[in-house]
């Protein structure tokens, strides 16, 4: 069954480690560029997040997004380099528009961090299959109905769009108007969303009962298909990452 | 109508061609296209109906090049009647839900009404107008679907699996629909896994595989080529198939051939025998 994954299939040391690890590494370098709060941890978490996608051979996944926003970046730079409220001191004028180093400043490390933001979760989304990290998740104590709930709406966002196109296609086929203005593809809106609507209810509800004829609400524990399997690199990742953690805390409260 | 697909190709996926060149000719006769999933059924039709252009060919419903038209504007021409009901009601009202079509096409609300009771009461429910859809079993569902099609009163109709859901009276109201409507003058072409209904309804059948044309030709033809018909995952009907095992020399499409050609065969086998109880030993032998 197809799921929403931007997981990509590769052999690579980040593919390795199992998903909570990797949870771990990407929560730690994504929380303390926020904790330290200087430029400098932002650019070495960044740096670190950039070699882990480049190690995992997945790293031209995230130009695209970067690209993206871009826009959002360049206004990012207008407003603060204008209008921050700290702003003192000049850097250049273009025309009588002025910019100001501490607004450019902060801007940069607006910047930076949301690059990091985006190259973190990325080293998570694009080397973990989500049912992986749903059931690593489950065996550490998250309840198997939330498990369900989380794997069920990966599964079913395709099955909707599939079916949103079936529907689209069977409504046309009784000579529905798609296309033109605006008032004719608002009256394609209700032929498309009732079917779908329905359908999809139905489909869950068939779903629910496929799995309670399973014994999927036994009490009892449940066991796993398949052995996790944890990496030797996991636990040495595991530890430098809290004590990243810890020094960057320690960081905090020093300075 | 005619309806002319004229060396069609066509892929969804670039390197990954779902229809090689196919060719065909569409007037008149009902046709049955059949085959195993994935041959490239459901393609050809929407192909027919607009909802997919050629990458190369062309389809032709009449005079109308459907790449030159919307789907909205071949629906004039040509009703599909999806596999699934599901994907198409959404009326609370089976009325409504089967003037939506008709009123699509712009026919007056008298018309359109007048088309929907004919054609409900074609699929035997013109009891259910004021009914709501999803009050309706999955197969009287899959008729409201057909009749909204067929509501629409267009020359070509064509069914996706029109016999999915239903039990023998409803496999029975379909094919008695299509005779009418072959009866109207209309071109149904119908893609089915129902081969005993293939062999009753349609006296043409197409045999797709991965893409291309195997055979093409009467029902009787087509089902007389079980070699052909085992390589592309299609059963022959059971009648059939029993003659062919009783080597009956006609290929035969019903109960009543199989038994017409049985005692024909006995006939001629008591002729040689003698007595009943040899020529019976010798028949099954």
């Amino acid at each position: 069954m197809r799921t929403i994954s931007l997981y990509v299939e590769k052999e690579s040391f980040i593919h390795g480690l199992d998903p909570v690890t990797k949870l771990w590494l990407t929560a730690s370098l994504l929380i303390i560029p926020f904790i330290v709060g200087n430029i400098e941890s932002t650019l070495v978490c960044l740096g670190i997040n950039l070699a882990l996608l480049s190690v995992a051979r997945v790293i031209r996944r995230i130009f695209s997004i970067l690209a993206m926003s871009l826009v959002l970046i360049i206004t990012l730079f207008i407003i603060q380099g204008m209008f921050y409220g700290g702003n003192r001191t000049e850097a250049f004028a273009l025309g009588s528009l002025v910019f100001y180093r501490e607004g450019l400043r902060y801007a940069t490390l607006l910047t930076l961090r949301f690059f990091n933001i985006i190259s973190a979760s990325m080293v998570l989304i694009l080397t973990t299959r989500p049912s992986d990290l749903i059931e690593s998740l489950v065996r550490r104590g998250l309840s198997p109905r939330i498990g369900y709930v989380l794997a069920s709406v990966l599964q079913i966002i395709p099955m909707m769009i599939s079916n949103t196109s079936t529907i689209m296609d069977a409504q046309r086929s009784r000579g529905m108007e798609t296309e033109g203005r605006l008032v004719t593809r608002m009256k394609a809106y209700l032929p498309l969303m009732a079917p779908l609507v329905m359908s999809s209810l139905v489909a869950t509800q068939e779903r629910a009962m496929a799995l309670e004829v399973r014994a999927f609400g036994a009490r009892n524990p449940k066991t796993f298909l398949h052995e996790e399997i944890i990496s030797r690199h996991a636990l040495p990742i595991r530890v430098l990452t809290s004590l990243g953690l810890v020094a960057a805390v320690i960081w905090r409260v020093i300075l | 109508m005619r309806v002319r697909v004229e060396n069609v190709r066509f892929h969804y996926r670039l390197g990954e061609p779902v229809l090689k060149g196919v060719t065909l000719d569409f007037e008149g006769e009902a046709t049955a296209i059949i085959g195993q999933n994935g041959a490239g059924k459901s393609t050809l039709v929407r192909l027919i109906n607009g909802l997919l252009k050629p990458v190369s060919g062309e389809v032709r419903v009449g005079d109308w090049n459907t790449g030159d038209f919307s789907v909205a504007r071949l629906a004039r021409r040509v009703g599909l009647v999806f596999q699934n009901p599901n994907d198409q009601v959404f009326k609370s009202v089976v009325r409504d839900e089967v003037m939506f079509g008709p009123k699509n096409l712009g026919m007056s609300g008298d018309t359109a009404l007048a088309s929907s009771r004919e054609a409900l009461a074609d699929v035997g429910l013109e009891g259910a107008m004021d009914a709501n859809p999803y009050d309706l079993s999955l197969a009287e569902r899959k008729l409201v679907s057909i009749a909204s099609v067929v509501a629409m009163n267009t020359d070509v109709v064509i069914f996706d699996e029109p016999t999915i859901a239903q039990d023998y009276a409803g496999v029975q109201r379909i094919g008695t629909l299509i005779e009418k409507l072959k009866a109207r003058g209309k071109l149904i072409i119908a893609i089915t896994h129902d081969m005993d209904f293939v062999a009753e309804i349609f006296p043409r059948a197409v045999v797709l595989r991965r893409g291309e044309v195997i055979i093409d030709g009467s029902t009787r033809e087509v089902f007389s080529r079980p070699d052909l018909l085992r390589d592309s995952f299609v059963e022959p009907p059971h009648a059939t198939q029993l003659g062919q095992a009783l080597g009956l020399s006609e290929t035969v499409l019903s109960v009543d051939e199989a038994v017409k050609g049985i005692k024909g065969h006995r006939s001629r086998l008591g002729g040689l025998a003698g007595s009943d109880t040899a020529h019976d030993q010798q028949f099954f032998q």
